[in-house]
């Protein structure tokens, strides 16, 4: 049904089925649209990086924009440290990023309004960020469970509190990204099909609010995706710079 | 000499108006409220929900139900206040 608001969130195969080992690995459009963005990142760094002008031309602009953004971030919020760590956050940013604007394309697909897409991005910067943080520090990584100051009486209490509240970390980063990508297309449908029922006399409503809701779609398509690098920046920091 | 005196004073009022343009996007970073609300509540309910999964899953393993996903649940939003009041804090030294 054209009009059903979850109908965009489809997953259906294209082209022939591929299975391997029981494991179905066909083509789907989710596969197709990671694909669609991870080739749009690459013209748009490639073809901003060709001609190495000093005054940039308009694609060098963005592709330079987008490097001293995520850098920027970088060393505001993980320090010095965390600057080998900057291709693996500036891919991700690109990845998060490009996945949402293309989803704001007509008839098109936003990879990232799936959960376990975005779960597993999450749970491997949380593996991620725990390696690290023990490869750093050795045991001394698990101080960050024992606050200090606590009475003796009550750290056993608190330091469970504190393993769920780190073990909850790749749930909240993903579901963040999940809900606000999946709520805001859901709106988006929904107010279009009021444009179609109410028709020529009541649809000029729904439709000024839909175009309201594409800009702040727009907004939150970016947000969403610089809440997610930097909160991965916050995590490494976290696992580099112990304390607490 | 004119002409570079000249640019000098041009560069220094095309670099004062880039500093006032960034302040502005910065403030308007800050501002999103709906964002921030919205980041606080996921921190709340993703750790009660991590809690009460671990409960489930342990009261499974001992044959405990319903005991420990009780438990659990309440350790788990214990846990879900404490990253509210980390996250609030983050926010207030930012500002």
């Amino acid at each position: 049904m054209a009009t059903n608001p979850m109908h965009q969130f489809e997953v259906h195969r294209i082209g022939p089925e591929i299975k391997i080992a029981g494991i179905d690995l066909s083509f789907t459009n989710a596969s197709l649209f990671m694909l669609l963005s991870a080739i749009t990142i690459c013209i748009v760094l490639l073809l901003g990086t060709q001609e190495k002008k000093l005054i940039p031309g308009k694609l060098q602009l963005i592709a330079e924009m987008f490097y001293n953004f995520i850098a920027k971030m970088i060393s505001d919020t993980a320090g010095s440290k965390a600057k080998p760590y900057f291709p693996f956050i500036f891919s991700l940013f690109m990845f998060v990023l490009f996945c949402n604007m293309l989803g704001m394309l007509p008839y098109s697909f936003t990879v990232t309004s799936h959960i376990i897409v975005t779960l597993i991005m999450a749970i491997f910067i949380f593996i991620a960020v725990t390696v690290i943080g023990f490869l750093k520090h050795g045991f001394g990584y698990l101080k960050l469970f024992v606050p200090s100051g606590v009475p003796i009486v009550l750290l056993p209490l608190i330091t469970v509190i504190e393993i769920i509240s780190y073990l909850s970390r790749p749930v909240s980063l993903s579901v963040r990204l999940f809900a606000n990508m999946m709520a805001g297309h859901t709106m988006l449908k929904v107010f279009g099909g009021f444009v179609i029922s109410l028709g020529m006399l009541g649809g000029w409503l729904p439709l000024g609010f839909s175009v309201a809701l594409t800009g702040l779609e727009i907004l939150v398509a970016f947000l969403q995706a610089y809440v997610f690098a930097i909160l991965t920046c916050i995590y490494l920091n976290d696992a580099l710079n112990l304390h607490h | 000499m004119v002409d570079s005196k000249d640019f000098k004073t041009r560069l220094k009022i095309a670099k004062d108006k880039f500093k006032k343009h960034s302040i502005i996007t910065d403030n308007n970073g800050n501002s999103s409220f709906m964002g921030t609300a919205f980041k606080l509540g996921t921190e709340l309910v993703s750790a009660v929900l991590v809690g009460t999964i671990i409960g489930f899953i342990l009261d499974t393993w001992f044959d405990t139900k319903p005991w420990l996903i009780i438990l659990f649940f309440f350790l788990g939003s214990a846990a879900g206040i404490l990253n509210v009041i980390k996250a609030a804090k983050k926010m207030q030294q930012k500002n």
